[in-house]
């Protein structure tokens, strides 16, 4: 890299420093607010009523017992929806269903009253009668002719989405390959499983302006949607208002708008009180969405030295019943297959088909840990096939700084070859065996600089100055937890040369805060980091106008540091920011300190052949894990783990850790126990017992080496880590087992037997050799 | 998530408890630690009008060593047994299997012994939430007529996942049941019926008030698999002791094997294989393994998550992991 | 059916009217309005409930209230001194990055304090077996045990 940010070489005072999160000690003396904690006076109390069904028609309901309870003051079916709501991109969800229900998290009625007691007895009242329907639960069935159509007037269970491109030609570089490997993976429904459960609370002003408080990680773009319901609700020119309290994780899970916020406000409207629906852990396991499951076939080719020659992929994606930002993970599956290592020929094509199964959402790495699972598996296997080591196969093949992929992704800065070297530091992937103990890598691509995904990518933010030298910033970006709040404060503190106690961050109401696309794509840090810097270094200019007014200096000669001006080179000229300001505002004609900015990133939507540089950078990684296999019970021990990321540079290398722990942890749980366990569409471990997270008992040692490169486009040279964490540790995991007992497992989650039954064939066809 | 309403009854003594059940019957639950009743009753799949809470009963917490037998009483929190020099010491089986039962905090100080072997059964299909019960037929254990766990069957397929039971009935425990002017010894193996509804012969009027487990001069294993390292219940689990005779043969034995089917499973033929066999015999300790195999894999069920393939399978495995601990601390 | 109870809560002498199914995190959140307990799961499996009672790190979402009389709890709320100067495990977690989204943290430094409080030198091992039943799904638990560790370190004392 040429092109080297200036202020790599700048000393910080802020920046860099492990400052714990602004939120945590609220948070630690269990004073944080969540929606959970959340009442409002005259508050009622909202339910949902679902389907018992996966798939049947509604043929009568009865409602007249639950509205005769006592307490009860409203009671919705479908009838009372309006025909235009309707939820996620493809409008086809609206938040109670009519006719007939799709699947078993279908809600079919909803009710307010005042305690959550009478509301569940009001529920137990409703009388439904349904005719079942067959159902359908494989997508790859259901796109089959004759297949039971999930929504008759789609005509076809296979989704109109336009997910396929070919970059090259696939099949002549297929005929010039040395050594070609193909092979078809399968990966689960996980979900996120946020502490805190979902719910939401709606109410009505007198002029029917709505103010919902809800745990979303998308406030603009949920205001809009919300605004889309008032109109349908014939409320047309109101306000929303989204309030959004301290959110208990999110993960991707609160990328969409979601039927109890919809409903809530039915409810609220119906009622003109404020209704607030809660959900139960049973009901965050049924009625929240998961991770895509896909069926995935892949053909991945090298030549005789390693070189990657084409990559070939096909996936079924089911859809369920409905469709939300699942449905769009293709688009950054695509990430990966056409621009991790260099590949010059690639196609993909993604059908996904409606089932009715639970339909999916966005969560964590948005597609790209389900792509990279099989391309780094079958990059293994294509190592052993030509000979080549695994690592070496890695750095043949990786990308490089400059290089413009076939999706045409431009690679700035570039940081996968220290990364590999990080994890080799740690591991001899390639060196002698123990016996049942193997190591095994994956790397990853993920994007770094925002990514254009809607026709914005922006975040605005918005700084004052008091009397007092202290900001208030109102960001567009969203903290759940992942602490956004403190990338804010750190960059806005070292531009202004301030504390971080000094800022402020607000970024929890729309009525104050700027637009924003929101928390997605692990673009926060980049993109509301920028945003904040940008109205940093407009105040900033004001400031050394100011100061070289106060201080007959030269602004250019000013530097601003530890809540004062100096000029630089004169030690004794200099001023508190403080008075600065009180000058400032008190002088004739005396001028405000603030100022607005809003960055959109130089990042380009991808056209029809799904071509254009999605992200400003791009985040790489290498993950190296070493596992101990129990060849008697097929269960997998993880001994050692090493997550090393190109991370453009550490803000808070403190919370930078946390991500991804926190990510490789939930990359493990991916790899090895999670799964949303379903029979006919029912979810049947609607639970933390039988949905199996890592417990503190489980966990273990993450060594996660930080490689900084330095973008020449992020706040102080960083690129988003949110996401990265979780994408590679499945293939890792899975090349570990692999190159500790010899067998390969191509269907998530790799279970005990799983991994038995494999070893059990291994032997078997052995014994027959 | 609230619990549905009932009563409280606190009784003072055993008599007064004893005298509630009794007057109470099939309306009142005992309440010890809480730790399986409540959930069940959050759930729904228990609706009783009375709790009589155990707190004030004291007198039903001990480990003590008498007239040949450890006593443990019922309401001795699972914390107390695993801290209990004498358990570790001469029943450590049952030490090995409190110390996996789910987790410090949910069960370890609230949740009793007594508790944990009269854990209802659990099945996948059964455990979830009245709301999704509701939406289909009632199976056997909800008082239906079908079984969705094993198609076509006719009865419960339920699944006792107790880790202590099966510790206990390994050490060859038995139980006292008390009721209003009198009480009963059983034998645990006699005490677990074959029936996934009602998984144990305790009548409504009768309260566990008693673990006696004999003190054989041997040693005792317990052995379990599960996913995770905490709050699972165990998938395949087995217990198993060993008497060694003067000639360090083995005089007596005894495998159990839990969480394959509607009570743990004393397993008489794998047993009674390893008698007269050295300590160090290898090829029968693998022998008796796939004897218990064998005998357990006909009462096997899936309904617990893991496959069924997969938790047979497993069978042999935990048997002979717990034969060669037990032999091992023999040796030592 | 209400009884009434009497028990220490963070020190402080309660009595209180309660109803016989309430369960404690029932009545620490909704009647008494101590949100710093929460409710993660209502059945025991998660550890965001997690109180101690007499000592003991409990899960109060499976605590009947009427079984609390008498006795002497602790909540979240009672950690930090009255001056806010924060418990040493609250500044643990607070400084190491054991907090993330939060929603755990009151159960998880609950869980850590009646650890400490029995065993001020619990180890590595013992610290992950006594915060077993404690989920966090945003951490990866390595922050919250370098936390523990920490405060366990410290020797009950803030830096």
């Amino acid at each position: 890299m040429n092109n080297l940010n200036p202020d790599t070489n700048r000393e910080f005072s802020v920046v860099g420093k492990r400052i714990p999160k602004l939120d945590a000690a609220q948070k630690a003396m269990g004073r944080a607010e969540y929606i959970q904690d959340i009442k409002l006076p005259g508050m009622l109390f909202g339910k949902i009523l679902y389907s018992k069904h996966a798939h049947a028609d509604i043929v009568k309901i009865d409602t007249s017992k639950a509205r005769a309870l006592a307490g009860v003051h409203a009671v919705l079916t479908g009838e009372d929806v309006p025909k235009k709501m309707k939820m996620g991109f493809y409008k086809d969800n609206p938040p109670i269903k009519k006719g007939k229900v799709c699947s078993f998290r279908d809600e079919v009625a909803a009710v307010a009253a005042i305690s959550p007691e009478i509301a569940k007895k009001a529920l137990d009242l409703i009388e439904i009668e349904y005719e079942e329907l067959p159902g359908i639960f494989d997508p790859e069935k259901a796109m089959e002719k004759d297949s039971p159509l999930v929504h008759e007037y789609h005509k076809s269970n296979v989704l109109n989405l336009p997910w396929k491109l070919h970059y090259g030609d696939v099949e002549k570089a297929e005929k010039e390959s040395d050594f070609v490997v193909e092979e078809k993976f399968t990966t689960q429904w996980v979900t996120h499983c946020c502490l805190g459960t979902s719910g939401a609370i709606a109410l009505f002003d007198s002029n029917d302006n709505l103010t919902i408080h809800t745990n979303t990680q998308i406030p603009s773009l949920a205001q809009k949607d919300f605004l889309e319901s008032l109109k349908a609700m014939g409320l047309v020119n109101k306000r929303v208002r989204v309030i959004k309290p301290i959110i208990g994780g999110g993960f991707g899970s609160k990328l969409d708008t979601y039927a109890y916020e919809h409903i809530s406000i039915l409810l609220a409207y119906a009622c003109r009180k404020p209704v607030k629906i809660m959900f139960d852990r049973v009901e965050e396991f049924k009625a929240t969405s998961t991770r895509q499951p896909t069926v995935i076939y892949i053909k991945q080719g090298c030549d005789k030295n390693g070189k990657l020659t084409f990559r070939d992929m096909r996936m079924v994606l089911d859809n369920g019943a409905y469709t939300s930002w699942g449905a769009t993970t293709p688009s950054v599956m695509m990430m990966p297959i056409t621009s991790l290592y260099r590949v010059d020929n690639v196609r993909f094509n993604a059908k996904c088909v409606y089932t009715n199964n639970t339909y999916s959402q966005a969560m964590r790495g948005y597609g790209n840990p389900q792509a990279t699972f099989a391309i780094e598996s079958t990059l293994d296997m294509l190592a052993e096939k030509a000979g080549i080591g695994r690592v070496d196969i890695r750095r043949i093949n990786r990308n490089q700084p400059g290089d413009i992929t076939p999706q045409g992704f431009k690679i700035t800065s570039c940081g996968i070859s220290e990364c590999i070297d990080e994890v080799e530091k740690e591991f001899a992937i390639d060196g002698p065996k123990e016996k049942g103990i193997g190591t095994g890598i994956a790397s990853l691509i993920h994007v770094g600089g925002g990514a254009r995904i809607y026709k914005s990518d922006g975040c605005g933010a918005i700084l004052k100055m008091d009397d007092y030298g202290k900001v208030d910033i109102f960001t567009g970006g969203t903290d759940m937890g992942q602490g956004l709040d403190n990338i804010t404060a750190q960059i806005v503190a070292e531009e202004l040369g301030l504390y971080v106690e000094d800022i402020n961050v607000v970024h929890t109401d729309t009525d104050v805060c700027p637009w924003d696309v929101g928390a997605h794509a692990s673009r926060s840090t980049f993109v509301a980091g920028n945003a904040a810097l940008g109205a940093a270094k407009k105040v900033k200019e004001t400031i050394l106008e100011y100061g070289s007014k106060f201080l007959d200096a030269d602004p250019e000669d000013l530097v601003l540091r530890d809540r004062a001006i100096f000029v630089s080179g004169d030690p004794e000229k200099s001023m508190p920011i403080d008075k600065l300001l009180r000058k400032a505002h008190f002088s004739p004609q005396g001028k405000m300190l603030m100022a607005d900015f809003f960055y959109d990133p130089d990042n380009e939507n991808m056209g029809k052949e799904f071509k254009g540089n999605m992200s400003v950078t791009y985040a790489f990684g290498a993950h190296g894990v070493k596992v101990k296999v129990d060849e008697e019970t097929g269960k997998v021990q993880v001994l050692d783990y090493v997550a090393a990321h190109d991370v453009g540079r550490a803000i808070n290398p403190l919370l930078l850790e946390g991500q991804v722990y926190g990510g490789v942890v939930m990359g493990l749980g991916y790899a090895l126990t999670e799964e949303v366990v379903t029979r006919n569409g029912q979810n049947m471990n609607a639970n933390f017992r039988d949905y199996k997270l890592f417990t503190a008992k489980d966990a273990i040692k993450i060594k996660a080496p930080v490689v900084e490169t330095y973008d020449e486009y992020g706040p102080f040279g960083a690129k988003g880590i949110g996401e990265p964490g979780c994408v590679p540790t499945a293939p890792a995991i899975a090349n570990a087992i692999y190159d500790a007992v010899g067998v390969r497992i191509f269907d998530l989650p790799i279970t005990p037997e799983k991994v038995l039954a494999a070893l059990k064939e291994k032997k078997s066809a052995t014994t027959e050799i | 998530m609230r619990l549905p309403r009932f009563k409280y009854l606190g009784p003072e003594t055993l008599d007064q408890a004893l005298d509630l059940l009794n007057t109470h019957k099939d309306d009142a639950k005992i309440l010890a630690g809480g730790t399986d009743l409540l959930v069940r009753m959050k759930k729904g799949l228990l609706k009783p009008k009375a709790l009589i809470s155990l707190k004030a009963l004291n007198e039903l917490s001990y480990i003590k060593k008498q007239d040949g037998y450890i006593k443990i009483g019922a309401r001795t929190p699972l914390a107390d047994i695993i801290a209990s020099d004498l358990i570790q010491k001469e029943a450590r089986a049952l030490f090995q299997a409190c110390e996996k039962i789910g987790a410090v905090t949910i069960q370890h100080y609230r949740g009793t012994i007594g508790g944990n072997i009269l854990q209802d059964n659990r099945c996948h299909h059964y455990n979830q939430s009245d709301f999704h019960r509701s939406g289909r037929q009632a199976c056997h254990k909800d008082g239906g007529k079908i079984c969705y766990a094993r198609e076509e069957a006719d009865r419960c397929n339920s699944t006792c996942q107790s880790d202590g039971a099966t510790a206990l009935m390994a050490l060859g425990a038995g139980i006292i049941l008390a009721q209003k002017g009198g009480k009963r010894t059983v034998d645990l193996t006699d005490f677990y019926t074959t029936d996934g509804i009602m998984p144990h012969a305790m009548e409504s009027h009768e309260l566990l008030k008693e673990i006696i487990i004999p003190v054989q001069g041997g040693q005792s294993a317990y052995h379990r698999l599960a996913y995770r390292s905490a709050i699972d219940y165990p998938i395949v689990c087995a217990g198993v002791f060993l008497k060694p005779s003067q000639k360090n043969e083995i005089a007596d034995a005894r495998i159990v094997v839990g969480a394959m089917s509607r009570s743990p499973l004393f397993l008489a033929q794998a047993s009674s294989s390893l008698k007269g066999k050295k300590l160090n015999d290898t090829y029968a300790f693998k022998k008796a393994a796939d004897v218990s195999m064998d005998s357990a894999a006909t009462f096997a069920v899936h309904n617990v998550g893991a496959t069924l393939e997969y938790r047979c399978a497993m069978v042999s495995q935990m048997v002979i992991q717990a034969l060669e601990q037990a032999a091992a601390a023999i040796k030592a | 059916m209400t009884t009434n109870i009497s028990f220490l809560l963070n020190g402080d002498k309660i009595s209180y009217e309660i109803k016989d199914h309430w369960t404690l995190l029932h009545l620490l959140r909704e009647e008494m309005g101590l949100i710093g307990t929460k409710e993660g799961c209502g059945n025991g499996e998660c550890g965001a409930c997690t109180v101690i009672v007499d000592k003991l790190a409990v899960n109060s979402c499976l605590y009947l209230a009427i079984d609390v009389d008498g006795a002497s709890i602790e909540t979240i709320e009672g950690l930090a001194s009255t001056n806010g100067t924060l418990h040493p495990l609250q500044q643990s977690f607070v400084d190491k990055g054991g907090i993330q989204c939060g929603f755990c943290s009151p159960g998880m430094i609950m869980s850590s304090k009646a650890l400490l409080d029995e065993n001020p030198r619990a180890n590595h091992e013992q610290i992950k077996h006594a915060l077993a039943g404690n989920i966090c799904r945003c951490t990866g638990y390595v922050q919250i045990l370098e936390s523990v560790e920490a405060a366990r370190d410290k020797g009950g004392q803030n830096e």
